[in-house]
């Protein structure tokens, strides 16, 4: 019978492992492509084209309106039966990717309609097109008005993370599970694993000002 | 085939908002994990004085403890049981239905009286819980895809992948014999894993796989039994370690149960033979 002490040193490697090659690259891919979708969605919605922004509104409104456990199951357990079956990495990306998109589409449009439109009017002026005045001047703003937001998202998402679990993604909530169900500690390994999570999202937040300082040049004040 | 995947669907939607409705287990903090302290046993008197055995049970595994049409009671082998157990205990039954990995969490965070759920005796579990005298007598199977002629043994599951619960003895068993496995939640994930070809086999109760068939004929075209293990499992009640009063007023109540023909009748209900010896 192992000591209390001796199981939480012995697990803390497989845990701190289950993060690095599970948890932390699940996040940064679904977010990194969920931003790709986000950025899309987020002026389809803005854009004149009524087709367009109605799309993004349903987009939206689906991503919101269902929990994220159901639409992984659907991918994940549900395509099959209809002949699409995706591997448990892909799906789980896929999944958190849409689900960010949805979330982060609101948070950018926001940011973009809150650059005050004498920006949009000085873009033209010096002989801008929309799209260049877009990319030069409103973006680079609103970029930095989104940045608490979207670090709110991420934060979210490293932790809704542990939800690939249920699709047969080894991660930190997995690996905890694991050595929990064979030591009988539920405590102690679920314990561990929040702490992990903690830690992560410590570590985030830090990067989350040093990137609000950085992002502060573009702004006019 | 059509109503088939609708009825997929359907299991998968209904296993995920049952999942979402009972999200994995978070121990209670303010009361701990502890075991019941040793000495005085009082597992007995304190369910009498409650008027009532709070029982913890998946309510996702057929024939076992299932809801009726899906959506309707709980009800199924080892549901009814407890419930002619309790009744002879002279207590009502409380169904707390949960998952299978966040049972052993609960009934070591007090959160139930005791485990309805086909729970296999094995050492490790012993060494931690007290069994009742067992009511399921039944051999493991390992199922595999129809077309698969690689696996004929367990000895065959070497190199391939298995999907099991975590913490179940088919786990230990696929784990033992050399396969690499998945761990899911519970067998419906795992059947549909196996029929979806995402696993090469899976390890259960012969008996699930006989009323899995029996309730979805599609299935019988997909999937089959491979091997039978050597040893049968035998399943029991699980309570906390040192709750001797209440597994002997259990086992007393099991043994009159016998005795006047309930549990054979029990068993003859949902699986045509008595399995309960």
């Amino acid at each position: 019978m192992q000591s209390t002490w001796d199981l939480l040193v012995s697990s803390l490697w497989p845990l701190v492992s289950g993060a690095l090659v599970g948890t932390i690259p699940l996040a940064l891919a679904s977010f990194a492509l969920g931003l790709v979708i986000a950025l899309g969605i987020a002026l389809a919605r803005l854009s004149r084209n009524r087709v367009l922004s109605g799309a993004a509104r349903v987009y939206i409104s689906l991503v919101r309106g269902t929990p994220l456990l159901v639409q992984l199951f659907v991918i994940f357990y549900g395509l099959p039966s209809i002949g699409i079956k995706i591997d448990p990495w892909p799906s789980a990306i896929i999944a958190f990717a849409i689900n960010v998109g949805g979330y982060a589409a609101e948070v950018i449009r926001a940011a973009i309609l809150s650059v005050p439109k004498g920006q949009w009017e000085a873009g033209h002026t010096i002989g801008m097109s929309r799209a260049q005045t877009l990319r030069r001047i409103i973006l680079p703003q609103a970029a930095r008005v989104s940045v608490p937001p979207l670090s709110n998202t991420f934060i979210s998402l490293v932790k809704d993370t542990s939800l690939a679990s249920l699709i047969l993604v080894t991660e930190l909530f997995k690996q905890a599970q694991k050595i929990a169900a064979f030591s009988s500690e539920f405590l102690l390994l679920y314990a561990e694993a929040a702490v992990i999570y903690w830690v992560i999202c410590l570590a985030l937040s830090s990067g989350q000002n040093v990137l609000e300082k950085r992002l502060d040049r573009y702004v006019a004040h | 085939m059509k109503s088939s995947r609708l009825a997929l669907i359907g299991l998968v939607a209904a296993t995920a908002l049952a999942l979402s409705g009972c999200a994995p287990a978070e121990p209670d903090l303010t009361t701990g994990g502890g075991d019941t302290a040793a000495g005085d046993d009082t597992s007995l008197a304190d369910i009498e004085a409650a008027g009532e055995i709070v029982v913890g049970t998946e309510g996702t595994y057929r024939p076992f403890t299932f809801h009726e049409g899906g959506a309707g009671d709980l009800t199924g082998y080892d549901v009814e049981i407890i419930e002619a157990v309790a009744d002879k205990l002279g207590v009502e039954v409380k169904f707390e239905e949960t998952q299978w990995d966040a049972i052993f969490a609960g009934l070591d965070a007090d959160r139930f009286d005791l485990i309805a759920n086909q729970v296999s005796i094995n050492d490790e579990r012993e060494a931690k819980y007290d069994f009742s005298d067992p009511y399921t007598v039944s051999p493991g199977v390992v199922i595999v895809a129809k077309d698969n002629s690689d696996i004929s043994s367990l000895a065959d599951l070497k190199g391939k992948t298995t999907a099991q619960s975590l913490s179940s003895n088919w786990y230990t068993l696929a784990e033992e014999n050399g396969a690499t496995v998945e761990t899911v939640e519970g067998w419906a994930q795992s059947i549909a894993l196996l029929e979806q070809g995402r696993i090469d086999a899976t390890l259960n109760d012969k008996l699930t796989y006989l009323d899995y068939v029996a309730v979805k004929p599609d299935s019988a075209d997909l999937v089959k039994i491979a091997a039978e293990t050597d040893d049968v499992s035998r399943n029991a009640f699980v309570v906390a370690k040192g709750s001797t009063t209440l597994v002997d007023a259990i086992n007393e109540a099991l043994d009159e149960l016998r005795a006047d023909g309930t549990l054979a009748e029990i068993s003859e209900k949902y699986f045509g033979a008595d399995v309960s010896q």
